[in-house]
């Protein structure tokens, strides 16, 4: 339903008409690109950092594991000044151990 | 719809919807183009979805104004001291207004059913949907309106004569 009456309103008609022309002269941005979205196109690049991802792990250098260390005996010795000392001794094989005391030994 | 037709008729209102988006934006270009960006991901993103059950162009500049809104409820926060306050209305400031300026002197609803009605050839019918009130208050805000706009209309014509 319009409701532009045409005789009443000729200075609205006329007005807007005016500010259309005025506004033809204003050029609109262009209307964006839409890109499309293809999700085939990713598997090539899935591909390529699996193999890249495969390569790594079969070609890095493992690491070097030494065995000086599997082992630390502390035991706590008495000094010359009858004091308490600990020592650390580290080794990878415990095949014989001594107690430094007795009191290990000892039955209660 | 699908996509591909969707596009093609938002293409077809590409520039019609600029024009609005820049009546919602008070004339301001680079809102209105970003505002027009923002529209244009909305609806291919899926957040705004044309249900079929209006026109596509009734259903297109609702979302304008909607997101116009949105916009300018964000920089709120940012009025002009003109905005602020009521400045008065100078005789020279009417005889050299430009057709946006004299529009920019009605209230927000009036401009908009103006602009709706007699610059995009919409009915009221159409304006009340865009607008999202009823027919009634369109009415009423077109009937002022027109009232509104013959006079300062009327005033920068006498002005203009007695240069």
């Amino acid at each position: 339903m319009k409701t532009i009456d045409n005789s009443e309103d000729q200075d609205l008609q006329d007005f807007f008409s005016e500010m259309k022309a005025k506004d033809s002269a204003i050029e609109a941005p262009q209307f964006p690109k839409i890109r499309k979205f293809k999700s085939w196109s990713l598997i090539p690049i899935g591909i390529a950092a699996s193999l890249i991802l495969m390569a790594w792990f079969y070609t890095r250098d493992k690491p070097i594991q030494t065995l000086d260390h599997d082992l630390i005996i502390i035991t706590l010795e008495e000094g010359q000044n009858n004091e308490l000392q600990f020592k650390i001794e580290s080794t990878t094989e415990l095949e014989s151990w001594d107690s430094p005391t007795s009191s290990l030994l000892t039955d209660f | 719809m699908k996509k591909r037709q969707l596009e093609n008729l938002l293409k077809e209102f590409h520039q019609e919807a600029y024009h609005w988006s820049r009546q919602c934006c008070s004339f301001d270009e680079d809102l209105a183009k970003d505002v027009l960006q923002q529209v244009y991901l909305k609806i291919l993103e899926g957040k705004a979805i044309y249900k079929e059950k209006s026109q596509i162009k009734t259903w297109l500049f609702s979302v304008i104004r909607f997101t116009a809104l949105e916009w300018k409820k964000k920089v709120k926060n940012t009025y002009s001291l003109e905005a602020e306050f009521d400045v008065a209305e100078t005789e020279q400031e009417i005889d050299t207004a430009s057709h946006e300026e004299l529009i920019e002197k009605l209230t927000e609803r009036q401009r908009e059913v103006l602009l709706l009605v007699f610059y995009h050839n919409l009915t009221l019918e159409k304006a009340a949907e865009i607008m999202e009130i009823s027919i009634g208050s369109v009415r009423t805000h077109y009937d002022r309106g027109k009232r509104n706009l013959k006079a300062l209309i009327l005033k920068k014509t006498l002005h203009e004569n007695n240069r």
